[in-house]
């Protein structure tokens, strides 16, 4: 049974210029006191067609979590925008909201993320070189997609030998792991991995 | 009957193995397959009862969902109290629920539907033993065992009072087991397993009981379940999937003897599932009609692997009303409402159906009393607590009394409001918040959250604890403690296994109706009919004849079988008790006041002769001793300090935290203690020295009769045992004698017993205790000597009143009759446990037991041991209902309401008030609404003497 149950993320600042830095407000159960810190990620994924253009914004150690409802803002910094290629500055593209248990990921969380100008000149005459300080970022808050892991709560990832445990599989949310094809990213998202009703 | 299938509830469309409805009916769990998980949800019950609810959008209809469970969930069971749920699923594990008290509405995040939970149910329990998927659980009546079956093999029985706590797996079963229902009497659980066999377990030992099998030799193929059910009479245990001339069945094995003469017949294929209605009814009476004595009957939903649901009334030879094609896969479980006329059944195919009855089809349920009566009858006790929602037929008679219920109830939910109803269950989030609500905290979250770096540089955050849960055991424990009121069932609730077996020979005269069950409710081969949807009128009731005599023979003969067993139960007994005893002495009593004078006694007198004598400490050269309980205050003496002109002077020695004082005597001291407020020096010379805290001398030496043997100092009293075993007590700051050189020869003479230890209580009473395990004090005002503790008392050994004590009573049992007693009281409860005497002999021995204790703490004037166990007898009143001895009660704590001088009442007892008590004690009896009269009667009357 997992020992954390995510409750809520609320999107904060948001839309936001682009080069606002990320806020993530997190409200978390935990069932028992947690010895050991959790990890949380933010991870951008800049391009659908390669997985090193995601770049992971911010980890922070959340801790220490004792039984109840804990809650964190997670602030991070806005994407490096050398290195998402000139093509993918504008359009759809995901946000990750990973965390992690003694090194096992147990909960994933995506978002939406359309980056487009305000500006309606902008807009229907994009500038070859794209322009980041007149784009807008635009989170989709209202419809995260939770993808839920089952780990070894007791030990490390090394000694986990529950048959029931799924390995945090390559069809998940784009997991900067895995190269998915040139497919729209929400196309991407096989529902049968989702956790949700 | 009207049907529903509400849509609503289902696990999108995932199997949903099993649902259960709460006791208190308004709302129901479905267990089944999740996502990728397995998944419980509680319902909401209104919108399925009621239309207009149904399309109330305020209402809501889920309530919580828990995907906690790893695989598929098989099965969930609400506690009889309607407190936990317990869950059991492919993952091996049993969890147990309990509903959240602090926590506001949470969604489960990401998903989808966006609905809130409503309800806050969290996992305190989880229960890990099985090796293999649970698939099936059942809470024992009055909740005091949840037993789980799996596809190891084997049942595990938990102590659901002290989780994780097993008390026992029961292994036996080669296949998998499927299916468990506890006999609503207590003695039995019974267990259906895919090795073609059904178990029946006792619970007193845990030893099968029998193993059926022949009804299911027959039996290919495997159901998913195997879900049997006992009658709510405790009379009939009906499988699920049996065979009977190659057709699937439902075995109906009869508790007289596990006959398995009839069954169920008419399913085309395996049945999955039985369960009986909780009720037991009676023919509807008609208006105008005149009344005529009807039998009793109970009801019983079948559910197959056909996918049809048969209703069956066992007063009815076919079926009330059956039903096809309801779903399109297999039935998966069927649970009743606690009226007895809804029904709910759920499928593999994901969805569950409503059935509403009226009383025209099912007939008049009987009301708690009624079913008590049948349960007295055949088993010579009442199986039911008598209170709370079980006595929803009770009418409150007065308002006092429904003040009193309602309190009782918000008592039970701490968070009572909530639980109330579905609409007003928004509790805020914001308890922990000191005072500051959400949204500010949240503002200013960013800015308050304390950032740290670790060693590495990483950055840490510490988040902000918003809510605290309230998870874990110790919420589980106290909830009960708080509940133990409600949970106050009387010995024979609890202890159910010791159902007497009287009902063989009064079952015929005390239960027409449900003797004369087999009568219409046997189906034989031979009158089988496939197609048993429609209800015609029962035919051919003569082949049960002689079934029925052969019941009377088996009747004879099982009495008989009865009284040798209750006759080598006794003779057990009594050569049980003497080793348990020998066991029990030399296990030495802690003993606090002179740890000193008796530890060290060589017994110096090795014969004993016709006088009586006491042994007498050996004289020391020195020694010191701790003085009183304050652990700071000592005492040291030191023998023929110095030689002055020819006389040997001792030296005592008085020090407390740095203060001391010292004294010399002309004679060596063989003993010396004091108390808080004297010090007294026994010495060889058979003088007997008083000191008051500061060292100042009394009273002149005190010449004893003979040497000392013990002595005892407690507050002003010193209390003296001499050599020639005679007892002294002197008040020494009123300069009395209490109890004047009274021997001990009523006590001693005849036995061979010598002290083993004597103690003065804070009041003065002198308490003496011998090694044949008697404890006696002395009575100044009788002058007698009375015994106040028996290691070899049977009733000590057999009382079982553990149902009465509650959690918060533990602090007041703490006195010199405990102290005398000790541990012997918990021996003895143990023992009470495995015994298997009848109820009632048991009932009076409790009885006499507490009224003993209730005298003793008077005579030891322990005031506080009066008042525990005034309480525990009260319960224990209440509990088994003895009317007159609680009246006789309340009317000597309230005493006369108008003053007369003639009254020799005395408005207080041990320096407690009678009346205070009587206000402690009605609540108790207030419990009961069997005694909402009393109960009135004596609130009505203390009020008035408050307002005089």
């Amino acid at each position: 049974m997992a020992k954390v149950q995510v409750l809520n993320v609320a999107v904060l600042d948001n839309p936001s210029p682009f080069g606002n830095p990320f806020q993530f407000e997190v409200t978390f159960e935990c069932m028992e006191d947690l010895p050991e810190d959790l990890e949380w990620k933010i991870i951008y994924v800049g391009s659908a067609e390669s997985e090193e253009h995601g770049q992971t914004l911010d980890s922070v150690l959340v801790g220490p979590d004792p039984a109840g409802r804990p809650m964190f803002v997670f602030q991070a910094d806005a994407p490096n925008p050398a290195l998402i290629p000139e093509s993918d500055a504008v359009g759809v593209t995901v946000v990750l909201i990973t965390c992690t248990y003694r090194g096992q990921e147990f909960i994933r969380i995506g978002y939406y993320v359309n980056n487009e100008y305000t500006d309606t000149e902008l807009r229907e005459n994009p500038p070859l070189k794209p322009d980041y300080g007149q784009l807008q970022r635009n989170i989709l808050a209202s419809n995260p997609r939770v993808t839920r892991f089952h780990i070894n709560w007791e030990g490390c990832a090394e000694k986990m030998e529950d048959s029931e445990n799924v390995d945090p599989a390559p069809n998940a949310m784009l997991p900067p792991s895995c190269t998915p094809g040139k497919a729209p990213p929400l196309g991407l998202v096989p529902d049968n991995s989702m956790d949700c009703l | 009957m009207k049907l529903l299938k509400p849509s609503w509830v289902n696990h999108n469309g995932k199997p949903i193995f099993s649902v259960d409805i709460h006791p208190d009916g308004t709302k129901f769990a479905t267990g089944g397959q999740g996502e990728d998980s397995g998944k419980v949800v509680i319902w909401n019950m209104a919108p399925v009862l009621r239309e207009e609810d149904e399309k109330n959008e305020n209402i809501p209809k889920l309530l919580c969902q828990m995907d906690n469970h790893l695989a598929c969930v098989n099965c969930v069971r609400w506690s009889n109290n309607g407190l936990y749920l317990a869950s059991g699923g492919d993952d091996k594990l049993v969890m147990v629920w309990k509903r959240a008290a602090f926590i506001g509405p949470s969604t489960v995040f990401g998903s989808s539907s966006k609905l809130a939970n409503v309800e806050q149910w969290r996992c305190v329990m989880i229960l890990r033993n099985h090796t293999g998927d649970v698939m099936d659980v059942a809470w024992s009546p009055h909740d005091v065992w949840l037993a789980s079956c799996s596809v190891d093999n084997t049942i595990a029985i938990w102590n659901a009072r002290k989780f994780p706590e097993i008390v026992m797996t029961l292994k036996g079963h080669t296949g998998l087991v499927k299916g468990l229902t506890w006999d609503p009497v207590g003695k039995y659980i019974a267990s259906q397993a895919d090795d073609h066999s059904l178990k029946v377990w006792r619970t007193m030992d845990w030893q099968l009981e029998t193993n059926i099998t022949k009804p299911f030799s027959e039996c290919g193929g495997t159901t998913h379940v195997l879900r049997l059910s006992w009658s709510p009479d405790g009379q009939y245990l009906v499988s699920a999937h049996a065979m009977n001339n190659s057709g699937p069945t439902a075995q109906i094995i009869e508790r007289d003897g596990w006959k398995t003469n009839m069954d169920f017949v008419g399913h085309r294929k395996a049945v999955t599932v039985v369960k009986f209605n909780p009720k037991i009814f009676k023919k509807k009476q008609k208006n105008g009609s005149t009344p005529k004595p009807s039998c009793p009957y109970c009801c019983c939903a079948v559910g197959s692997k056909d996918r049809s649901l048969s209703v069956w009334l066992t007063s009815l030879k076919r079926p009330l009303v059956v039903i096809h094609d309801l779903f399109d896969k297999s039935i998966m479980d069927i649970t009743w409402t606690l009226n007895g006329l809804g029904l709910l059944v759920c499928s593999m195919d994901g969805t569950v159906a409503f059935l509403d009855f009226s009383q025209d089809e099912l007939g008049d349920p009987l009301n708690e009393e009624e079913k008590n009566a049948i349960h007295q009858n055949i088993y010579g006790k009442s199986l039911a607590i008598t209170m709370g929602s079980q006595l929803s037929s009770t009418i409150i008679e007065n308002p006092e009394m429904l003040k009193y219920q309602q309190e009782q109830q918000r008592n039970q939910n701490p968070n009572g409001a909530q639980a109330s109803g579905p609409e007003n269950q928004t509790p805020k989030l914001t308890n922990v918040l000191n005072g500051e609500s959400l949204e500010d905290i949240r503002k200013n979250l960013l800015k308050k959250q304390v950032e740290t770096r670790t060693a590495d540089g990483r950055r840490r955050i510490t988040p902000l604890c918003i809510a605290q849960l309230d998870t874990g055991g110790t919420a589980a424990v106290n909830s009960i403690g708080m509940k133990s009121n409600l949970l106050l069932t009387s010995a024979s609730k609890i202890e159910p296994m010791k159902a007497l077996d009287s009902r063989f020979t009064e079952r015929s005269k005390a239960t027409p109706g449900v003797t004369s069950v087999p009568l219409t409710i046997g189906i034989t081969p031979l009158d089988r009919v496939k197609d048993s949807s429609s209800v015609k009128e029962p035919k051919g009731k003569d082949e049960t004849s002689s079934d029925s005599e052969d019941k009377i023979v088996v009747k004879s003969m099982t009495k008989r079988k009865g009284e040798m067993e209750g006759a080598e139960v006794v003779e057990k007994r009594k050569k049980g008790r003497p080793r348990k005893d020998a066991k029990i002495m030399p296990i030495s009593q802690p003993f606090p006041q002179t740890p000193v004078s008796l530890d060290k006694e060589p017994s110096r007198l090795t014969t004993p002769v016709a006088l009586l004598k006491l042994p007498t400490p050996s004289i020391q050269k020195s020694f010191s001793t701790q003085v009183s309980t304050d652990g700071v205050t000592y005492l040291e003496v030191e023998n023929e300090v110095s030689v002055v002109s020819g006389s040997r002077l001792s030296q005592l020695k008085w020090s407390r935290e740095g203060r001391e004082w010292d004294t010399l005597l002309p004679s060596r001291i063989i003993i010396a203690t004091g108390s808080s407020d004297v010090v007294a020096v026994a010495c060889e010379d058979r003088t007997l020295s008083v000191f008051t805290a500061c060292g100042r001398r009394l009273i002149p030496s005190i010449m004893l009769p003979a040497p000392m043997s013990a002595l005892h100092c407690s507050g002003h009293f010193v209390m003296a045992l001499t050599a020639s075993a005679t007892l002294s007590v002197w008040d020494v700051q009123k300069q009395t004698a209490l109890v004047k050189n009274e021997s001990l020869n009523p006590i001693l003479s005849g036995t061979d017993a010598t002290v083993s230890q004597s103690f003065l209580t804070r009041q003065g009473v002198a308490v003496v205790s011998l090694s044949n395990g008697k404890t006696y004090c002395f009575n100044s005002s009788l002058e007698t000597w009375n015994l106040i503790a028996d290691k070899q008392d049977s009733l000590v050994q057999c009382a079982d009143f553990r149902n009465c004590v509650s959690s918060q009573d533990a602090l007041g049992s703490m006195g010199p009759l405990a102290l005398t007693q000790g541990r012997n009281l918990s021996a003895g409860r143990l023992a009470s446990r495995l015994s298997s005497m009848p109820h009632h002999l048991q009932q009076g021995m409790t009885l006499a037991f507490l009224e003993k204790q209730l005298a003793s703490a008077l005579i030891l004037l322990s005031a506080s041991e009066y008042r525990h166990w005034l309480l525990i007898y009260a319960r224990f009143l209440v509990n088994e209902g003895y009317e007159l001895r609680l009246r006789e009660l309340c009317q000597d704590l309230l005493g006369p309401v108008h003053k007369s001088s003639s009254s020799s009442w005395e408005t207080t007892v041990l320096g407690l008030r009678k009346r205070d008590l009587l206000t402690e004690v009605l609540p108790v009896i207030g419990q009961n609404l069997r005694f909402q009269r009393l109960f009135t009667e004596y609130q009505d009357q203390l009020e008035l003497l408050r307002l005089k």
